[in-house]
């Protein structure tokens, strides 16, 4: 059983969806029988987190044969890094149910428990073809999603952000099978394993450079990176919230850790050759993003550049070949899920209420709704950077790498977490803690429910204690980054 | 008699189809009745075929009488299987249809059987003329079924299109017979193979035109680039059912002919044509796609998108080379099958799914009239939506499996170019194919042509919710959910790789 705890944690979500499927009980039974499912898996992936010891590599690993024929297995396993984004995975689902509580159909539900069985699968699949069936998978709740309970233009949104990530996934794909083919050549048999993958020596150069800017693409229009961003601030403004949520807490995030589990291994070489150009883009990106969220007065959007922004800064964090980096675009990987997960839920759950969208309209917030605003603000505080909160030793970390990467780059990398203070504080200011002007028109909102203040306690624990001992953290995926920069890139581990 | 026995699936149909000629002479049966007859003769004749599976034996009985023009091996049995179970599978999810048409007789499902008879004579001939005279024999079946359709103005048009454009390119096929007659002395495919071995590049000059010509009209039965203008017309004139059976089946039937040909006696040559199928393979995918997104008429998208899909076919087919006396790449003729058995499934899935819901009215063709499908009949658009999925290579479906296959074939082959063309197709497909699932799920139904008791419990449902459990099956395999390894996605390739291997017992 210990081996299959992965399958069982990947494949619950969907079985429970499809049995709900064709239930006809009413939602609530619905959502009930989906939060009890998530909370079951949260109990499993603390068992793993307990259990995992660090330095011994990939563990819990299932390698079945699932198309003979060319070598694919149901490869899953974890190390430091994928345990971490699971357990955040694992936290953030079961708590935003408790954000989106209310008013939601049978369907959604349903999508919710099948977008969690495809993020997990891909965070935990070791095999390339596997990861992308979960990869593709992941994708189509999330459509259904958007196109039933979006707004405005919903459906050329929703035909426009899948054609968008198909593009990007089939240029995978066909790298994909290029590799595959190329180790055939090489060795005599079929193999798809990334560890197999890795010892791949007989593509050209120019070839390798063509197969890492593929999955690139796929990964890049995911997290998004300039300039491959032009789907989300449509999407994020017309999807409902939990589908923005899975987008940009969890889906993005998995862009990042592929680059990491899958790009870094097999193309090292090319990896380390184009780092600078990856900063300095994911440099301009932070900067591009901040500017234009400064601009907006749709909130969603706002928010939409602002995690454009940070996410931007975390590949610049991944790209800069060394471990401060590495680590601090790990860490600002979970801060940044919790802090944009957590704003993303609450600004739903404004709109909802007011019924306004534009930052203009709002205000006042505040007065109506104080424990709103008190865990709105400490999510804020987090997102912007202040020390104390895990924002701050994230953003720290990956400013140290990159200033070791490259000092020019540093001293910007530095001077642009400005921008997003600057837009985050002034929206709170505008919206939140200013009065209403004379004769505007009246404010509903409630304050939060008990059950969201449940729902949003543990993560105000996490942005506190993985601000203040980060060590706990940091070390159950250290090993796992020394091991990379060590092992598979050859420049050490400068620490 | 154990000859005779590998006769009985042909036999079965011919006389199944016999049998229905004479039912439709007495008024007093139905529609129903004629549905019974012909699915029990296809039961029967799919029982003899399925118990040969495994087996891998090549054998060509009654020399004196059959003069070794048919051969009836693994692979002919498998294509049998495949023909039998398409059309199978074409009566019982049409069951809606057909009891809702007035104009489809007793003799209809007469000649459904012998264009099935047809196609399995095809995929056993190893002789040019008996290969023409099986061809003809399901293509003028076929001829006949598209001109059911006497509601449509459209049919006269789809009709005499096809018979038209069919025939002559019959000639080309006839004229090629005779040029490779004139330098073989001989119209069996042994006889040529052998030729092709010990001739001299002066005598096979005659050989590669008369073969091209051949390859026309293999080319213009599977829709390809140049010989696809008749697609869209015929398959919107012809009635729904019959458009998934010769978007499906006769697909199937054509390549079993052609693969046996060129895996089995012309692959010293195959080389030959790369270049001109690799052209072919551009243009296919390029006008197909563009066909595809520019219709408003989602019978005429599905039709378009065929084209598509049998870039896709030609793309495996392309990826065999001949090397040192031995086929290198074996493994794409194996991706083919693989690809044709996608394709029946989820093709025959969409087709038949379109039929079922316009059965009782005549809406539901333009993307317009699926509007709000998944609120009336949600497990239709469920079901539908695993279909186009399949269709556009998303995974968990067969069709991904499919295109796996084929696109890791290709590049193995060298083709990496044409599989990038390839990708950049299945990209714009996503479109296509997911606008139809869109319009189904994000809008309401509009008021006017809500259908009040719609019947869903009938045997068209349950055969369309077989055929897409198939599809997801076939996606995923069983190992990975269930832990069953003997019921995997390995499973079918291993039958095709049987079954190609049979090709080469002597």
């Amino acid at each position: 059983m210990s081996s299959d705890i992965l399958s069982f944690i990947i494949f619950l979500p969907a079985v429970v969806a499809f049995g709900l499927m064709i239930t006809t009980r009413d939602v609530n039974t619905i959502r009930n029988i989906a939060f009890l499912t998530t909370t079951v898996i949260l109990a499993m992936v603390l068992k793993i987190y307990i259990e995992f010891v660090p330095s011994a590599g990939m563990q819990f690993v299932t390698n079945v044969p699932w198309i003979e024929t060319y070598g694919i297995n149901y490869y899953v396993g974890l190390d430091g890094f994928s345990l971490t984004i699971l357990l955040m995975i694992a936290i953030l689902i079961p708590t935003s149910y408790l954000l989106l509580w209310e008013g939601k159909t049978k369907g959604y539900w349903i999508n919710m428990l099948l977008v969690q069985t495809g993020v997990t699968g891909t965070l935990l699949s070791l095999d390339v073809v596997l990861f992308y069936f979960f990869w593709e998978v992941m994708l189509l709740p999330v459509f259904l999603l958007i196109g039933l309970y979006g707004f405005g233009n919903k459906v050329f949104t929703t035909i426009k952000v899948t054609v968008y990530t198909m593009v990007g996934s089939l240029l995978m794909f066909i790298a994909i099978l290029y590799l595959g083919v190329a180790y055939h050549n090489e060795f005599g048999v079929w193999s798809f394993a990334y560890d197999k993958l890795m010892q791949i020596t007989t593509i050209p150069y120019d070839t390798r450079v063509w197969l890492f800017l593929a999955f690139l693409t796929a990964f890049a229009i995911k997290i998004p990176i300039f300039p491959l961003h032009t789907w989300i601030m449509e999407t994020y403004k017309n999807a409902p919230t939990g589908a923005v949520f899975l987008l940009s807490s969890i889906m993005a995030k998995l862009g990042v850790y592929a680059i990491v589990r899958f790009m870094i291994p097999i193309f090292p070489e090319i990896y380390v050759e184009f780092s600078t150009w990856f900063v300095a883009i994911g440099l301009f990106g932070l900067i591009y993003f901040g500017i234009a969220a400064l601009m907006q007065d749709d909130i969603k959007r706002m928010f939409a550049y602002s995690s454009a922004s940070h996410l931007s800064f975390i590949s610049a964090g991944i790209f800069s070949l060394n471990s401060y980096g590495i680590n601090g675009a790990l860490y600002l990987i979970i801060a940044h899920a919790i802090a944009t997960g957590a704003l993303f839920l609450l600004v739903g759950l404004m709109q909802e209420q007011t019924g306004f969208k534009t930052i203009k309209d709002l205000g006042g917030i505040a007065k109506k709704a104080p424990i709103f605003t008190f865990i709105f603000a400490i999510m804020l505080f987090a997102n912007v950077g202040l020390p104390g909160t895990n924002g701050f030793v994230s953003e720290l970390l990956i400013i140290f790498g990159i200033y070791e990467f490259n000092h020019t780059l540093g001293y910007i990398g530095a001077l642009t977490v400005i921008i997003g203070a600057a837009y985050m504080l002034w929206m709170f200011q505008r919206a939140i803690l200013q009065d209403r002007p004379e004769g505007a028109p009246e404010l509903t909102m409630r304050d939060l429910k008990v059950k969201e203040i449940i729902g949003l306690i543990p993560w105000v624990i996490l942005v506190f204690l993985m601000g203040l001992y980060p060590e706990i953290f940091i070390n159950k995926f250290e090993p796992t980054v020394t091991h990379y920069l060590n092992d598979i890139l050859h420049i050490g581990a400068s620490k | 008699m154990s000859q005779f026995l590998y006769l009985i699936p042909a036999l079965t149909v011919l006389i199944g189809a016999l049998v229905l000629m004479f039912m439709s002479m007495y008024e007093k049966f139905t529609v129903k009745n004629f549905i019974v007859v012909s699915s029990l003769f296809l039961l029967i004749a799919l029982g003899f075929t399925l118990s040969d599976v495994g087996n891998s034996y090549s054998v060509q009985p009654y020399e004196h009488f059959l003069s070794n023009v048919l051969t009836f091996d693994t692979f002919s049995n498998f294509f049998n299987i495949l023909l039998i179970a398409g059309t199978l599978l074409t009566l019982l999810i049409g069951e809606h249809y057909f009891q809702h048409r007035s104009y489809f007789k007793g003799e209809f499902f007469s000649i459904l059987l012998f264009a099935l008879f047809g196609m399995m004579v095809l995929a056993h001939a190893n002789e040019l003329v008996t290969a023409y005279i099986a061809l003809e024999i399901a293509s003028f079946s076929v001829y006949i079924m598209v001109g059911y359709n006497t509601e449509d103005s459209k049919r006269v048009e789809a009709i005499f299109k096809y018979l038209v454009l069919g025939s002559f390119i019959g000639a080309f096929y006839l004229l090629g017979v005779v040029l490779v007659y004139g330098a073989t002395q001989s119209t069996n495919l042994a006889d040529i193979s052998a030729f092709i071995l010990t001739a001299s590049s002066d005598d096979m000059i005659l050989v590669y035109i008369g073969l091209t010509l051949i390859l026309f009209t293999f080319l213009f039965k599977v829709a390809a680039f140049p010989f696809q203008s008749w697609v869209l017309d015929v398959y919107r004139g012809a009635p729904m059912v019959i458009t998934a059976y010769m978007a499906s089946t006769f697909k199937i039937a054509i390549f079993s002919f052609f693969l046996r040909a060129i895996l089995a006696y012309f692959a010293p040559i195959i080389d030959f044509w790369d270049s001109i199928i690799a052209v072919i393979i551009v243009l296919t995918l390029v006008f197909g796609t563009w066909l595809a997104i520019t219709q408003q008429i989602v019978k005429r998208m599905l039709a378009a998108s065929s084209i598509v899909h049998t870039g896709y076919l030609l793309l495996a087919f392309i990826a065999l080379g001949y090397k040192d006396g031995q086929i290198i790449n074996i493994d794409s003729a194996y991706a083919t099958m693989f690809y044709l058995i996608a394709y029946l499934l989820s093709a025959l899935g969409t087709f038949g799914l379109a039929s079922h819901i316009m059965s009782e009215t005549n809406v539901r063709v333009t993307y317009d009239d699926f509007k709000g499908l998944a609120h009336e009949r949600p497990f239709l658009a469920a079901m539908m939506t695993i279909f186009l999925f399949s269709l556009a290579g998303i995974p968990s479906t067969i069709g991904f499996i499919g295109k796996f296959y084929v696109f890791t074939e290709a590049i193995n082959a060298g083709y990496t170019g044409l599989t990038i063309v390839a990708i950049f197709a299945t990209i714009v497909s996503v479109y296509y194919y997911f606008k139809l699932i869109a319009v189904m799920y994000f809008y309401p139904a509009p008021l006017t042509c809500s259908i009040e008791g719609f019947n869903d419990k009938r045997v068209s449902t349950y055969a369309i919710a077989f055929v897409a459990i198939l599809t997801v099956l076939g996606g995923i395999g069983s190992a990975i959910v269930f832990f069953i390894p003997s019921m995997n996605i390995d499973a079918i390739i291993n039958l095709t790789q049987v079954a190609v291997q049979s090709l080469f017992i002597k």
